[in-house]
């Protein structure tokens, strides 16, 4: 604490050094770990309420119908069952596989009597063929019209054509190829959906959600209550991964039976219902050429996308994606399926560009003779990415790899090979967030915020700034959060919470902590903003010896609490330089049954300020997971002819299980000094399964453009099949 | 799920009495760990109004994993999974039984799931375990993964049905020369394993097996094998974790000194059946083992393969598995 900072409690909120800091940039174990793993952590779906009702909704299986029969008598009669509505008629259409299949609504007295009673309704209908799920449905000239705007529409364009094509002339080292990724479901532990309890005093919605306080409004215009009669809760949830925003269609109907049925209403997903429904990460085709020249400057690249975000409108950056290329052309545009919408998905549409744009320079390193981690390097700009990627390879024994440039030979043994990924995002915060901080006499620390936590940590340093501010452990600070009762949080979009969230909270400790320092100088002298707070003790800077503990220093504030609120300060946050990462990962191959084993990854990333290093390591090891397992594993299936999606389940959509895990990595930036707070975690899920797929070329020759990278790709690759 | 009643027999015979008779009458059925049936009438592929729990019946021996004097080894249908695969001595002389019991889904369902129960298991097939595709399987008339999305299916041995088998016990045993005995009203019968599952064109296409719908699988027993005896079960999974075999290679090799005197290869998940590949095997009697008979066994063992329009890999994949395997046996 500086001598200069002696104003009358106007002195602005700003972060200790790195170095000084006690709570913050340690190791934290979060506070909510304990209930999380014993069980006793109350989520939404687990939400029990005197009187509850279950309620269920009722699709139809395949995309595209004719209904010609809803009837819900027999569920009504049924025993137990409180509620059935025909939501659609005879002679309506559904039009895609999501929201729109739903044709009835149950409520019974337990899950399973709803779900018996979604099974009593009769549905009949007419399939409209084809199903339009693939895009050479969508893009076939006799294709029915699926969308008002287009089967193939929402073109963006970036860049000359023929400037781009002029350019290919300076390039003696050329690719030409095709990539590919697949639907991705978010694959949420916790599914869709609220309870809800409605009272005449008033509404409590706990919905799983990645939005509590803005979610007020919404809830109380469907329940057409006024918004003070609505309170969000929602302190602990399954994840989201960007698709809980809205209430959907599960929210909307658990809002309508609420007030029609007159009793609390549980309605959550099932998983097959979830992978129908609530969005998912779009799939891509790629058609793209890319052109260096003798020195290994990207001098050209083309580029025609196809987003297939169903009926939504995918994402897909325009690329170049970060690397530096000299003249570019970039076409996208949406190829619509009768599937539900994409959503927001961690780092939206950076992974698909981030696959293509890596394999693409991958390649073109190969056809030059380049070393692929020069190559990289030659291409970006910033030092942060030359500081990381020499990290990354250093701690993947890049150096030792006897073979940078691919196999020397193919033969039938089991091949190793390391492959790179790089990423960027968005750094900073923005305004909207408040925060509360409360100090009893008794020494008790309240710190409040509606911000929900989505298994990130938020709530964690929603305590530990304060913590820091007054010089008190972890577990002196209770934290409040994920109630819309409480100063707005904001939504967890874009890796914004912490950049929003954060200066709040330390803009209220600041001015509790001035507010406190004023009854200090009462007692022991000295100046506002000349104390230390350290081991639970305040001293005064100039006389260390005048000092008092936490406790004696509460008790200064007689019967009421100190209260002080904050709210956004862009000091507190970094500027928006943005986030960088890089990966590395080194694999396996069995070039005789195309198996592949990831043995390790690595992952490197600026992080501005780190609050809690062992969350921001536990948010890198996760996107790395997360990428390994787009990497190899996913994909949503859905039979063309019938429209039945075949992988309705996590044993046919696989996942990465406990024995696919590598060793992990995850290294801090520690060069990053930006002085200032900023969320990270999209950054993290960029450029794993790009290092993974790179890996497994150098490993065995084999360039697998298309995910997940499955041995039928890789025998086929090898020239096996 | 739909209501069902269940029974609690004391005894085998009890249990086998309150099975249906009639062929094809599925109004009835039998639950041991209940790791299949239980998902199938979840998915409503199945919606018996009677489950005969065989775990309430106390018959000696049926739950147990006993070594007999002649060095052959009896498993009672209710052992589970999980028993086989803790059992050091299968380890050390049935090593390919072990690494099957081992291979199988996850650490729950081993602790829950009975070798009974193992090998009776339905098949996995996309088509087959969705309610809404009316398959060949499930008493339609077509079979879906033909023209559909075959990755996952039968290489061999397959129409008009293309299911593979999923067991990975089953490749084992069979390889292993086990004798299964089934129990009914009717009395009792001793088979060998391998002649309890049948193809698709050559028995009912509903089931898998021989089995009369009152039949109750109680025990398998596994002749002792002769020294010189080396065994392992490679299976080849997408996703280490939990999966079904992709393609799994049983093999049992006799040797005298560098000399093949005979061989076992059974392949699991790549046909509606473990797939014994008697041809290879005889090839390989009094070879040398080297490069060569490798070659011999794995092209043998695929001779007739005739895959689907997605499943062409799975041809070099099971011949790679064949080879490593034999490496890891060299």
């Amino acid at each position: 604490m500086s001598a200069e900072s002696k104003s009358n409690g106007a002195a602005p909120a700003a972060w200790k050094a790195r170095g000084d800091m006690t709570v913050l940039n340690t190791d934290l174990r979060r506070l909510d770990g304990p209930i999380k793993v014993t069980g006793r952590a109350v989520y939404p779906h687990d939400r029990r309420i005197p009187g509850m009702v279950y309620a269920r909704l009722v699709l139809v299986p395949v995309p595209r119908t004719t209904i010609t029969k809803v009837d819900v008598t027999a569920a009504k009669a049924m025993a137990g069952v409180v509620y059935a509505e025909a939501t659609k008629e005879a002679g309506d259409e559904t039009k895609l596989l999501g929201d729109d299949s739903c044709v009835a609504v149950v409520a019974a007295e337990s899950p399973e009597l709803a779900r018996d009673a979604a099974r009593a309704v009769l549905v009949e209908y007419e399939e409209l063929l084809p199903p339009m799920v693939t895009r050479e449905q969508s893009r076939d000239a006799d294709a029915p019209e699926i969308s008002r705007r287009g089967n193939v529409e929402g073109e963006q364009s970036e860049g000359s054509a023929e400037d781009a094509a002029a350019a290919f002339g300076g390039a003696p080292f050329q690719v030409r190829a095709t990539y590919e990724v697949p639907t991705q479901h978010h694959v949420c532990l916790e599914t869709h959906g609220a309870v809800i309890d409605a009272r005449e005093d008033g509404v409590t919605v706990y919905p799983s959600t990645q939005m509590v306080s803005m979610s007020q409004g919404i809830y109380a215009g469907m329940l057409k209550r006024p918004a003070d009669e609505v309170r969000i809760v929602c302190e602990v949830m399954g994840g989201g991964f960007g698709s809980k925003f809205g209430p959907g269609l599960e929210g909307l109907t658990a809002s309508r039976l609420a007030s029609a049925i007159g009793r609390p209403v549980h309605l959550m997903l099932d998983r097959a219902q979830e992978f129908q429904m609530a969005g998912n990460r779009s799939a891509a085709y790629a058609e793209l050429s890319a052109g260096a020249d003798a020195e290994g400057n990207l001098v050209a690249l083309q580029g025609e996308v196809d987003r297939m975000g169903g009926m939504g409108g995918g994402s897909f950056p325009n690329l170049p994606y970060i690397y530096r290329v000299g003249t570019s052309h970039f076409t996208s545009r949406s190829v619509h399926f009768a599937t539900d919408a994409n959503r927001a998905m961690r780092a939206p549409g950076h992974p698909q560009a981030a696959f293509c744009m890596e394999s693409l320079v991958d390649e073109l390193a190969a056809k030059g003779g380049f070393d692929p981690l020069e190559f990289r390097k030659r291409n970006l700009e910033s030092p942060v990415y030359h500081r990381q990627l020499d990290r990354v390879a250093r701690e993947i024994g890049w150096h030792e790899h006897p073979f940078r440039m691919g196999p020397a030979k193919v033969d039938d043994g089991v091949m190793e090979g390391i492959g790179f990924g790089i990423a960027q995002w968005y750094s900073g915060g923005r305004a909207g967030a408040e925060a509360e901080l409360r100090i009893h006499p008794d020494g008790s620390v309240v710190s409040s915020c509606g911000v929900q936590d989505l298994g990130t940590g938020a709530r964690t340093y929603v305590a530990a700034i304060p913590a820091e501010e007054f010089g008190l452990r972890l577990d002196q600070v209770t934290a409040r959060i994920g109630d819309s009762d409480l100063p707005p949080g904001v939504p967890s979009g874009g890796s914004a919470t912490t950049g929003a969230v954060t200066p709040a909270i330390k803009t209220a400790a600041h001015q509790a902590r001035e507010g406190l320092e004023a009854k200090v100088v009462d007692a022991i002298g000295g100046e506002v903003g000349g104390f230390v707070w350290k081991d639970g003790t305040v001293h005064r800077a100039d006389e260390p010896d005048r000092s008092m503990d936490w406790k004696a220093v509460c008790a200064l504030l007689g019967t009421e609490p100190l209260v002080a609120r904050g709210a956004f300060d862009p000091a507190l946050v970094t500027d928006d330089t943005g986030l960088h990462g890089a990966q590395a990962a080194r694999v396996s191959v069995d070039t005789l049954t195309g198996e592949i084993r990831v043995l390790k990854m690595v992952q490197m990333q600026d992080v501005g300020i780190p609050l809690n290093r062992a969350a921001l390591r536990s948010q890198m090891n996760g996107g790395m997971i997360q990428a390994l397992s787009y990497a190899l594993f996913e994909e949503r299936v859905i039979d063309p002819d019938l429209g039945l999606m075949l992988t309705n389940n996590l044993e046919d959509y696989k996942i990465a299980g406990a024995q696919e895990m590598p060793e992990m990595v995850a290294i801090i930036d520690d060069e990053d000094t930006r002085p200032g707070t900023t969320g990270m975690a999209e950054a993290s899920v960029i450029g794993g399964h790009c290092a993974i797929a790179n890996a497994v070329y150098n490993a065995c020759g084999a360039r697998i453009r298309s995910l997940p990278i499955t041995p039928d790709k890789v025998l086929a690759a090898l020239g096996r099949v | 799920m739909k209501a069902f009643s269940m029974t609690l027999p004391a005894n085998v015979a009890e249990a086998a009495g309150q099975l249906p008779k009639a062929p094809g009458d599925r109004s009835s059925a039998l639950l041991a760990g209940g790791q299949d049936l239980l998902t199938e009438m979840k998915e409503h592929l199945v919606e018996p109004d009677k489950l005969v729990n065989l775990k309430s019946a106390k018959d000696e021996g049926l739950r147990d994993v006993a070594w007999q004097a002649d060095g052959s080894l009896v498993i009672g249908a209710l052992a589970t999974i999980e028993d086989v695969e803790n059992e050091a001595r299968i380890a050390s002389e049935m090593t390919l039984l072990s690494e099957a019991a081992a291979s199988v889904a996850s650490p729950q369902i081993r602790a829950v799931g009975t070798v009974g129960g193992n090998l009776n298991q339905r098949p996995r097939c996309w088509y087959y375990r969705s309610e809404h595709a009316p398959c060949l399987k499930k008493g339609g008339t077509e079979c879906y993964s033909y023209y559909g999305k075959n990755r996952y299916n039968a290489i061999l041995g397959g129409g008009p049905s293309y299911i593979v088998h999923p067991s990975d016990l089953a490749p084992a045993l069979v390889a292993l020369g086990a004798e299964i005995t089934l129990v009914s009203p009717e009395g009792s019968r001793t088979m060998r394993l391998e002649d309890y599952y049948t193809l698709p064109d050559s028995g009912d296409v509903l089931s898998e097996t021989v089995a009369a719908q009152n039949e109750v699988l109680t025990q398998v027993r596994i002749p002792a094998l002769p020294s010189g005896a080396s065994s392992t079960y490679l299976k080849f999974k997408e996703r280490r974790s939990y999966d079904w075999a992709l393609a799994s290679v049983a093999l049992v090799l006799w040797r005298d000194g560098e000399t093949i005197q005979d061989a076992r290869i059974v392949l699991g998940g790549v046909a509606p059946k473990p797939w014994r590949t008697v041809n290879a095997e005889n090839k390989l009697k009094g070879r040398a083992m080297d490069g060569d008979a490798i070659t011999l066994a794995r092209e043998s063992a695929l001779e007739g393969a005739q895959p689907l329009s997605e499943n062409g890999f799975k041809v070099p994949l099971t011949k790679g598995l064949i080879t490593r395997a034999f490496q890891k046996l060299a």
